[in-house]
């Protein structure tokens, strides 16, 4: 305590760069065998007498002659290589028109990103209006409660729309990525660029517009110069290098203040209300066995389906869907028998994608969820 | 509880109520009766003895444990914790999460964690997909792009090449990201629990890649998982020769499910989001790829409107775990001597020191560190308080080798705003109030 208080008077400021080498020992480094500083702005632990920090290594000079594997083939290559690239590398030649996006959209991607692209139920919006206008709004904070916020998506945010074809075509639709042809993909690529109110060339995008590979490339996005540091090009890792070696750059400190760090009584500020306190479980630092829950092990081989792949629309009304354990809802549903219901759900109808949009879901696996649903309904 | 502790319990509340009674021989009797398959073990624990009201029933009565068989060295061929700690498990918020729970995460109880490991079953999991079931004989890890040779590995000879063995965290980058603004969790487990630490082995990157005749023009990797989620990162050249490691062990056995087996990139110190998992593909190119993750998201808006991108390292920060919202000091009282303990860690490299302050960072003293102190990993610190029953504002400062220290949150906001979503690394306070309750507070001096 003594010592502490000693530290405390004796070091009131103490700015640390040149000491700090000194604090954490000789085994740490600010540059890379090659002479190159850190990229990051930390620190690397080169081997020094058998270790690098405080780990031993093998030093021998034969581990270097280590090699498993073998030669991937170009075919193994070229079904693998999916990622999509800024100058068009990995974007395959083919087209979509703005309205067969739509109807795209409106049958495999609307149940979780709704009507337009506005998101919700933790789903990420995809348009917040005109694209360009959007970017405007980057430079907002919201200091106060009554403040709008910056508005980032696809539109107003991204900085090519590279990401957005590579994205769509391995991820989308979520519940069945990789199932959308490279049509499929330019046309949903098409609706998203309209509802964003982007235009390529001077040209905006009405229902008719095809979308294809050479047009897709002069796409110029609002925020392209929207980041730092400038990564492209072949100065991109010493631009990187340059940045994370300034820390005002990116908000880092160096100053240990260690008295009177500021004036007057610390402002607060605390939780409004109870703030985010809803967890599952409920929080509890209690030592006790786990309270059994009711009907555990019944196992209903239908709920387990419900739960991974229809809840998401069914759990409540929100998506026009019937509501799991609604009876009025099920009984209109009903009306039409129950073998109409297993068909149309297999085969999709209105928002509703063909077995809930998990296709790798067996028939009697898809009806077993839906006799769940009946079953809960009663 | 079961029937017979429970009589037993209640009889021992009835003697202690009608304080210093003496048990009769008749009482002995029916109690011996109650505990007939143990009878030998009550004579000794409750032949006729005076019984005090500070008298403790754990240690008066005897327990189930001590009397009957446990379970046979059969039971959980693959063990699991106590079910008496059921409560001890990583945790969800519908506010974090996609209404699927597949693109969502569950974080990390911290303040049940001991030491700097974190147990294989309560590290934090970042899904984007979902966790996928993959069959490790059906697996290959590729290496393509800007080589000379473009290489295919199985598991079984990715495992042939050296081992590494590190301990290093993984964190989230929006860790204490939803509270920019605010404070809003009472929880020390949604505020920083979006991180982890564990041991990991694997192999360097650079050991793998040394002879396959990488050109002067790769400057980039993607590294690209196979789960459904696709999901890629591009990471600069210069990591993937330095401390770059693709892994398949977690604390001595095989990584999880959740954490990406049968492999998973692991970069230390840098944002969570590039250790990716279930790693299937790494490819060289002379441009960043532009990945989702790193364009949607992952990137740092500041005020100017311009948002820092390749964003790395998960910058110095630290926070007190005992005491904390989950476990408070309520049980202390006025004059007690208490250890206040807590995690450090830095991307940029070894902690070097931490601070405390009692009042929300206006004046520090030095703790100090406990145990293993590791580049990348979790450190522990702790400071021994006389506790004098006053309110409090608790906070925490680390520093590291590379020079950097924790800023206050004044001075972060004042440089990057309060829009960035990751890698706050403000000062982190506890409110102490005077009946010892931990409440989560920002200070704004």
């Amino acid at each position: 305590m003594f010592k502490s208080y000693h530290k405390l008077v004796s070091t009131v400021v103490i700015v640390a760069l040149a000491s700090v080498s000194a604090i954490a020992g000789d085994d740490a480094s600010r540059t890379y065998e090659n002479g190159k500083k850190v990229i990051d702005g930390g620190m690397t632990y080169p081997v020094k007498d058998g270790k690098t920090a405080s780990y031993y290594v093998n030093t021998q000079k034969e581990y270097n002659d280590v090699k498993f594997g073998r030669t991937a083939t170009p075919n193994e290559i070229k079904a693998w290589d999916i990622d999509v690239m800024p100058d068009g590398t990995g974007l395959p030649e083919g087209e979509g028109s703005v309205e067969d996006g739509d109807e795209l959209y409106e049958a495999k991607c609307s149940s979780c990103h709704f009507d337009f692209g506005v998101g919700g139920s933790g789903y990420p919006a995809l348009q917040q209006g005109n694209a360009y206008e959007m970017q405007k709004t980057l430079t907002n904070q919201r200091l106060t409660p009554e403040d709008d916020g910056p508005k980032r998506n696809f539109g107003s945010y991204w900085p090519y729309a590279s990401t957005l074809y590579w994205y769509i075509k391995t991820g989308m639709p979520h519940p069945a990525p990789m199932s959308l042809s490279v049509d499929e993909t330019y046309a949903l690529v098409a609706y998203m660029l309209s509802i964003n109110e982007i235009t390529i060339d001077g040209e905006e995008l009405e229902d008719e517009y095809v979308l294809n590979r050479e047009k897709f490339l002069k796409i110029q996005m609002p925020n392209k110069d929207g980041f730092i540091p400038v990564i492209d090009g072949k100065d991109g890792l010493e631009n990187v290098r340059k940045f994370y070696d300034d820390p005002k750059n990116f908000g880092a400190n160096k100053t240990r203040c260690m008295k009177d760090c500021f004036d007057g009584e610390p402002k607060v500020a605390r939780i409004q209300g109870v703030g985010i306190s809803e967890y599952d479980p409920p929080l509890s630092a209690k030592k006790e066995k786990p309270a059994k829950k009711e009907g555990e092990g019944a196992g209903n081989p239908g709920q387990a389906t419900y739960d991974s792949s229809c809840a998401v629309c069914h759990a409540t009304d929100a998506m026009g869907a019937p509501p799991s354990g609604d009876k009025a809802a099920w009984d209109r549903t009903l009306k039409k028998g129950k073998e109409e219901v297993y068909k149309n759900g297999i085969n999709g109808i209105n928002g509703m994608p063909p077995k809930g949009g998990n296709t790798s879901l067996t028939d009697e696996q898809f009806k077993a969820a839906v006799d769940f649903m009946i079953e809960s309904a009663k | 509880m079961n029937k017979m502790t429970k009589t037993s319990e209640q009889k021992l509340a009835s003697i202690v109520d009608e304080s210093m009674e003496l048990i009769s021989r008749r009482n002995f009797f029916r109690k011996a009766a109650v505990y007939s398959a143990s009878a030998v073990v009550a004579t000794s624990v409750l032949s006729p003895v005076k019984l005090n009201a500070a008298d403790d029933p754990a240690i008066i009565e005897e327990q189930e444990w001590g009397t009957k068989w446990g379970e046979p060295v059969t039971t959980n061929l693959y063990g699991q914790p106590s079910a008496y700690e059921s409560n001890v498990t990583r945790r969800t918020t519908s506010l974090l999460s996609s209404g699927n729970m597949r693109a969502s995460i569950a974080v990390t109880p911290i303040q049940d964690i001991e030491g700097i490991i974190t147990p294989n079953g309560l590290f934090f999991n970042r899904n984007h997909g979902g966790t996928p079931d993959i069959d490790p004989n059906m697996h290959r890890l590729m290496v393509h792009g800007l080589l000379e040779k473009p290489l295919v590995l199985t598991m079984d000879q990715l495992k042939k090449y050296p081992r590494v063995t590190r301990t290093h965290f993984i964190e989230c980058p929006a860790n204490g990201g939803p509270e920019w603004r605010n404070p809003q969790f009472p929880s020390i487990q949604f505020s920083k629990g979006f991180m982890s630490c564990a041991e990991w082995t694997g192999v360097y990157i650079k050991d793998i890649i040394k002879d396959l005749g990488l050109k002067p023009t790769a400057r980039w990797m993607l590294a690209e998982g196979v789960d459904s989620s696709h999901m890629g990162r591009t990471i600069p050249i210069d990591k993937v020769l330095d401390d770059a490691m693709i892994v398949w062990g977690q604390n001595g056995e095989a990584l999880r499910p959740e954490q990406g087996y049968p492999i998973r990139l692991l970069v230390p110190g840098w944002e969570g989001n590039l250790s990716v998992k279930w790693l299937g593909r790494l490819e060289f190119a002379s441009e960043p790829f532009y990945c989702k993750e790193e364009t949607a998201k992952y990137t740092a808006l500041t005020p100017s409107g311009k948002a820092i991108q390749h964003f790395y390292i998960n910058e110095v920060n630290s926070v007190i775990s005992s005491p904390c919202p989950e476990k408070p000091w309520e049980d202390i009282k006025k004059g007690d001597t208490v250890e206040i303990e807590g995690l450090a860690w830095s991307g940029a490299g070894t902690v070097s020191g931490v601070d405390i302050s009692f009042d929300g960072g206006k004046n520090w003293v030095e703790a100090s560190l406990k145990g293993l102190v590791l580049p990348k990993s979790w450190t522990r610190f702790s400071y021994i308080y006389k506790y004098e029953g006053k309110p409090l504002f608790l906070s925490s400062r680390a520093r590291d080798d590379a020079g950097y220290v924790q800023p206050s949150i004044k001075q972060e906001r004042d440089a990057v705003g309060i829009e960035g979503v990751y890698h706050r690394n403000g000062i982190h306070t506890w409110e102490i109030t005077k009946k010892g309750e931990v409440k989560n507070v920002q200070i704004l001096s």
